[in-house]
């Protein structure tokens, strides 16, 4: 890699540790996801459904998708800030590769969820999450973590960069909210007794990354949904990596 | 001698529908100190974009040193600095930082890059502002730092926009003390657009003069002068309005 693609990236990296509230803001709400649900209806645990991790590992994988929610729309944000500051065209006109202006900010975007995942794991750990296969259910869910982040970061960039507004970047966090809710985000699908709430939660991409981590950590689920999320994520974050570069050649400079 | 700019019948027109270019072809030679005037909306600023890499021309063609900038935009970026209209600065950054970062960005090592910054900071007075974060620096420091920005990796051919909009009289002094003995003595070519008549007609050697799109004039200045009033002496500044107003004239005759 050169020079200038490595300063760019560090560069990113370093406006995020200068000004570390989205990713920050994400793990807090995830923790307090964690406390709240586990505390508020975690009796539930000891029913056959919720397996021998229990409500806590059960639960666990929503705090994990909600903390990329969170961050991801910070290489947008990075992105607006330079084009505000006109920073941006002094960028564009350097002889860095072009799409590594947008690549930087989320590289440093994944790298943060990908630390932050890190911890909640080892939180998790500490508070008695199940992993099913030891070291590779942290692996796994390190991998789901990482193309979750990047299908949203991917497609935040490429929105804020086509309407050249700020707070476009959570265009995509707020579309993809509710969808939180309409899964097996609280209860397993046996014990979901609404109809239409289990036909749209097979419909719900979020189903499979969540039923893939229980796979990985409650062991609640079988391996074909770890699988299924595999599929549909890799697809998403090609999608959205796609996105964010052709939106590059948009922009107005 | 060869041009170092070559333009021939560029085309532009926005999504809008407004034609910005409509056949403009210039020469500027190497080392020339070159002014491109004309009103707002003439199409300098897009003539400038399309130059710079920053948008791309409808037809036409363009070298400049003889490269496509078009086929080899990082080539280009080399050989050319531009200031703009508008500061491009990163607010949450110090004045050296910022510089240090421009140079590393250009393939200098991080000894030569400290070694610019230092030579630029003094250069454009900015000594005491080395550490102050962008944000901080008042507009006019501001529009140094912008176009220090535009020198640190010693462009051979620098594009300045309206360069001095901003600046105080001290200001605009010290950054022409600075462009012309690049000019002068480094022979770095410059290519300026200004509404400052005074500095372009104390400055440039050659000029070009754009309206509605179209280069209407392109010679020397005092050819220019002499083209509009070959009694008188008239200023650039003079010599300009006197044109604009008769073709202004002209044009609502016709309509």
């Amino acid at each position: 890699m050169n020079t200038a693609n490595l300063l760019l990236i560090n560069r990113g990296i370093l406006k995020l540790i200068k000004q570390p509230s989205a990713p920050i803001m994400g793990f807090a709400m995830s923790l307090f996801f964690l406390l709240v649900y586990n505390a508020g209806i975690g009796g539930i645990g000891s029913l056959d459904a919720f397996g021998e991790g229990g409500y806590l590992s059960f639960v666990f994988p929503i705090t994990i998708i909600s903390l990329a929610m969170g961050s991801s729309a910070g290489a947008g944000q990075t992105l607006n800030a330079d084009m505000q500051s006109g920073y941006f065209r002094r960028l564009y006109l350097s002889p860095a590769p072009r799409y590594i202006l947008v690549v930087a900010p989320m590289f440093a975007d994944i790298l943060s969820s990908m630390l932050f995942t890190g911890i909640l794991l080892i939180i998790g750990a500490i508070f008695g999450v199940s992993f099913q296969f030891g070291i590779l259910s942290a692996l796994g869910v390190l991998l789901l973590s990482f193309l979750w982040s990047l299908t949203l970061c991917g497609f935040s960039a490429g929105i804020m960069l086509r309407t050249g507004q700020h707070q476009s970047a959570a265009i995509v966090t707020n579309a993809v909210f509710p969808l939180l809710f309409l899964s097996t985000t609280f209860l397993p699908r046996e014990l979901i007794t609404a109809k239409w709430l289990l036909a749209i939660s097979w419909g719900n991409p979020v189903t499979y990354i969540l039923e893939g981590n229980r796979y990985l950590l409650a062991g609640t689920s079988s391996a074909h949904f770890f699988h299924i999320a595999l599929i549909i994520f890799t697809l998403t974050s090609v999608l959205s990596v796609a996105f964010a570069l052709s939106s590059a050649s948009k922009i107005k400079v | 001698m060869p041009a170092e700019i070559q333009i021939q019948q560029l085309f532009k027109k926005y999504p809008n529908g407004t034609h910005a270019l409509k056949g403009v072809s210039l020469e500027i030679h190497k080392g020339q100190f070159f002014t491109l005037l004309g009103p707002n909306g003439a199409g300098k600023s897009t003539l400038v974009k399309i130059m710079t890499t920053l948008i791309n021309k409808d037809s036409g063609s363009f070298l400049i040193s003889g490269i496509n900038p078009e086929q080899n935009p990082s080539k280009i970026q080399n050989i050319i600095g531009v200031a703009s209209q508008d500061n491009e600065i990163d607010p949450s950054e110090t004045v050296e930082s910022l510089m240090i970062f421009q140079g590393r960005l250009f393939g200098l090592t991080r000894p030569e890059a400290n070694r610019r910054a230092n030579e630029l900071i003094e250069w454009f007075q900015l000594t005491t502002e080395r550490s102050k974060k962008a944000s901080a620096l008042s507009g006019g420091n501001k529009r140094r730092l912008h176009c220090a920005l535009a020198l640190v990796h010693r462009p051979q051919i620098l594009f300045l926009d309206e360069p001095t909009v901003g600046m105080d009289p001290v200001a605009r002094a010290n950054f022409w003390d600075v462009i012309i003995a690049l000019n002068r003595k480094e022979g770095v070519t410059v290519f300026l657009t200004t509404q400052y008549l005074d500095e372009a007609e104390k400055h440039a050697t050659g000029m070009a003069l754009m309206v509605g799109g179209e280069i209407s004039y392109s010679g020397s200045i005092a050819g220019f002068k002499q083209m509009v009033n070959p009694e008188d002496e008239l200023s650039l500044d003079d010599s300009y309005l006197h044109y604009v107003k008769t073709l202004s004239n002209q044009e609502s005759l016709i309509q």
